[in-house]
């Protein structure tokens, strides 16, 4: 009788299968995935937990209260947006695991904000986006490949390149510090070398380099070493280009040994409140440089800021605002206008074209043009530099931003004349 | 009380069996689960071979995933270089992180528990950050392993991760094949002395040193597969793939499914791919916040590691074969 039983299961979930595949091979008709006439479904996987996940552990809560704002104000094309996020810790593997699950089983209609170079890399290969169309937005990495729409032709990018920073900080210092002793810590990987060809081509000729392993800095004592080996060589300037983990080792034994050049804190390690967190007192940052594309957290004078600010404070609640608030309402910003540009009949092919066309004018909060076209993915093009204050907030010099652009190329360095487009009311999509 | 003895043949057409099974169950469930599906396939590689060298010879590693990292690297060189065909680059994995594991194993032999534990770890922390000094091996981002894209005939509509899931589980099954054959030859018994009364073993005529080489030159050729196979379900391979937490899922997965036996094995691997998806319904159910959310595959994993030791140290398997043999 059971062995009856089991046979019937057996056949009907044969039977049931091959529905499901007849099902399955007729084509789609009415909406995308994810997309329905009354919501639209985004995921992102990023380290929520582990030792990258600090500050940037933000970015996600930052995505999903702007997105609130938006539906709680009607929508886009009255679709409501939610986002799915998964926890990869920052390990490549897990992160192809965790993009699967969104794809396939929450299902949602694009990525958004991936972090990580190897892992965006994975993820875009493993997945198939490409070959499945799938948009992938905004990614959190200064790997310049991923603006290269030939290679990932369903991928866009918001950060500026590693190699655009060294750019812009090298001619900084030509302009500030001609003649002076240069000094760096880097990550010795592609992060590093690809702000080192950056620098090169600005024609920097550094009096000592200190190079460091990816997660030596976590190593008792190794830090230390960095600032004795500095102190040797005497730099006037001394410029972090290093993880946040690792400029606040820097920054911390730095303090220990009263050792105080002029610093220059590249922007993936420069966020004060993580810095903060990893104990380095604020008022040691003061006087340092420091770089960012987006508007400073601290300026309640510019309307996206206010705007973030305020809805910080209603739909997340009790987070500290600072750079990755900003950096994650940004993207959540700029995913919210292409979803609007690409019309109510939302697909990822429109999407997609949405952004390549009217994307470099969408309004956003970036005070750098951005270099989305029909040929390129590249988001934010350069920097402002400002100094960080008593407490650990950067401002722009002068209270005015100062902003240059350039590329991942060899084109220069320019100071930016670009009028960034003025905020539709109420940060709402118009 | 075994009524029916196993002979080869009979293993041999279970194995087939399997095979056919999990052929039919990869056109059943759905494309998620066809990937999950390869991801075990990879976890029964990499766990066998931790229980190959554990169980068997008594030897501890908590590196594992260096030699999974070699066995990735290798394959995807030999991809990329040479466009080999995929079960070239995977028997390069094999053969490359056994080489490396011939090395190890001639220091591991003059090491036992802890000091090779440690030693084991070191390899682990330190191996896959080599990758960032060398140019040709693509520093953090790592390199491309593309297998490339199912063979036409297939159809249209066969998937990318179907096709991933068909060579993981035939490389997976072949593993087994070979793996429980020679555990019961005399090599097997040979470990199984050496672990057991290593003393009794050297009086008997068995050169300890030799016999633990060899093991952990399998074991670690076993772990290069299991690497070659991880990279390409995620068609890259890069150090951050490889991190501490692989090691030690490895070493949980082989205690999980019974670190004696080779029966178990696809316990400890299911589990290693079904917790964080419990973990996930879990949370759902009982709406915790996103912190709880996120640590709770952690808790989950080590709560069943505490409750394995305690109830089944010798895994389910193993307690079940004894109940029944009472």
């Amino acid at each position: 009788m059971i062995r009856k039983n089991r046979r019937k299961l057996i056949s009907a979930s044969a039977v049931i299968a091959a529905g499901s595949m007849l099902l399955a091979a007729t084509p789609a008709q009415a909406a995308e995935q994810g997309v329905s006439a009354t919501s639209i479904k985004l995921g992102i996987t990023i380290p929520m937990t582990g030792i990258a996940s600090p500050g940037y552990n933000k970015i996600p809560g930052a995505m999903k209260a702007y997105f609130d704002y938006v539906n709680a104000n009607g929508g886009v094309n009255g679709r409501k947006i939610t986002l799915v996020v998964k926890d990869d810790q920052y390990i490549p593997t897990l992160a192809v695991a965790k993009a699967n699950e969104l794809i396939l089983k929450d299902k949602v209609f694009a990525l958004i904000g991936t972090l990580g170079t190897a892992s965006t890399k994975a993820i875009s290969r493993s997945a198939q986006l490409s070959a499945r169309g799938i948009p992938s937005l905004f990614v959190n990495t200064g790997f310049s490949g991923f603006a290269d729409k030939k290679a990932y032709p369903t991928s866009f990018s918001i950060l500026p390149s590693y190699q655009m920073e060294a750019k812009v900080i090298g001619k900084y210092l030509d302009d500030n510090y001609a003649g002076k002793k240069i000094g760096l810590i880097y990550q010795d990987d592609d992060f590093g070398v690809d702000a080192l060809n950056g620098f090169k081509q600005a024609g920097i000729n550094f009096a000592i380099k200190v190079p460091y392993a990816a997660g030596s800095q976590g190593v008792a004592g190794v830090a230390g070493t960095w600032i004795t080996k500095l102190q040797a060589a005497a730099p006037d300037v001394v410029i972090l280009f290093g993880v946040s983990s690792a400029t606040a080792a820097a920054l911390g034994n730095a303090y220990a040994y009263k050792y105080a050049p002029k610093w220059i804190l590249g922007s993936v390690g420069g966020d004060a409140t993580t810095l903060a967190a990893s104990k380095v007192p604020p008022a040691f940052l003061a006087g340092a440089k420091g770089l960012s594309f987006a508007p400073a957290p601290s300026d309640s004078a510019d309307e996206y800021i206010k705007m973030f600010m305020d809805v910080n404070t209603t739909y997340n609640k009790g987070v500290a605002f600072d750079n990755n608030i900003v950096a994650g309402m940004t993207s959540a910003f700029l995913a919210v206008q292409a979803i609007k540009a690409a019309g109510p009949n939302l697909t990822r092919k429109g999407l997609m074209s949405a952004i390549e066309k009217g994307a470099s004018t969408f309004a956003n909060p970036a005070l750098t043009p951005l270099g989305y076209s029909a040929t390129s993915h590249v988001g934010a093009t350069g920097y402002w530099i400002g100094t960080y204050d008593a407490t650990g907030a950067l401002k722009p010099d002068g209270g005015k931003y100062t902003v240059y652009t350039t590329d991942s190329g060899t084109g220069p360095v320019v100071l930016s004349n670009y009028k960034r487009p003025a905020m539709p009311a109420k940060g709402l999509p118009n | 009380m075994h009524k029916l003895k196993a002979t080869n043949a009979t293993r041999l057409l279970g194995f087939i069996l399997l095979g056919l099974f999990l052929f039919y169950l990869s056109n059943t469930v759905d494309e998620l689960r066809v990937y999950q599906g390869a991801t075990v396939a990879m976890y029964v590689i990499a766990i066998s071979s931790i229980i190959l060298l554990t169980g068997y010879s008594g030897q501890v590693s908590l590196g594992h995933g260096a030699l999974l990292a070699i066995g990735g690297y290798g394959a995807a060189l030999v991809r990329n270089n040479f466009n080999a065909p995929i079960w070239i680059a995977f028997i390069a994995a094999i053969l490359l992180a056994a080489f490396w594991g011939a090395l190890l194993g001639a220091t591991a032999a003059r090491l036992s528990g802890p000091y090779l534990a440690g030693t084991t770890l070191a390899l682990a922390v330190g191996l896959p950050s080599i990758a960032n000094q060398f140019k040709f091996l693509g520093g953090e981002q790592g390199l491309i392993f593309d297998i490339g894209l199912p063979p036409a005939w297939l159809g249209q509509t066969f998937s990318q991760y179907k096709w991933f899931f068909w060579i993981a589980a035939l490389t997976a099954l072949i593993a087994m094949w070979w793996l429980q054959n020679l555990l019961r030859s005399g090599y097997g018994r040979t470990w199984r002395a050496v672990r057991t009364q290593s003393v009794a073993a050297e009086l008997a005529g068995i050169n300890i040193a030799r016999s633990k080489i060899l093991a952990f030159t399998l074991s670690a050729g076993l772990a290069g597969l299991a690497g070659a196979v991880l990279s390409m379900t995620i068609s890259t391979v890069s150090p951050g793939a490889f991190p501490l937490s692989l090691s030690f899922a490895l070493a949980t997965g082989a205690v999980l499914s019974g670190v004696t036996t080779l029966g178990g094995v696809i316990i400890g691997s299911v589990t290693l791919v079904a917790i964080p998806e419990i973990a996930d319904v879990v949370a759902h159910q009982v709406g915790a916040s996103e912190n709880a959310t996120t640590n709770l595959p952690g808790l989950m994993v080590s709560g069943l590691l505490i409750v394995a030791v305690l109830f089944v140290p010798n895994g389910p398997v193993e307690q079940l074969k004894k109940k029944r043999s009472k």
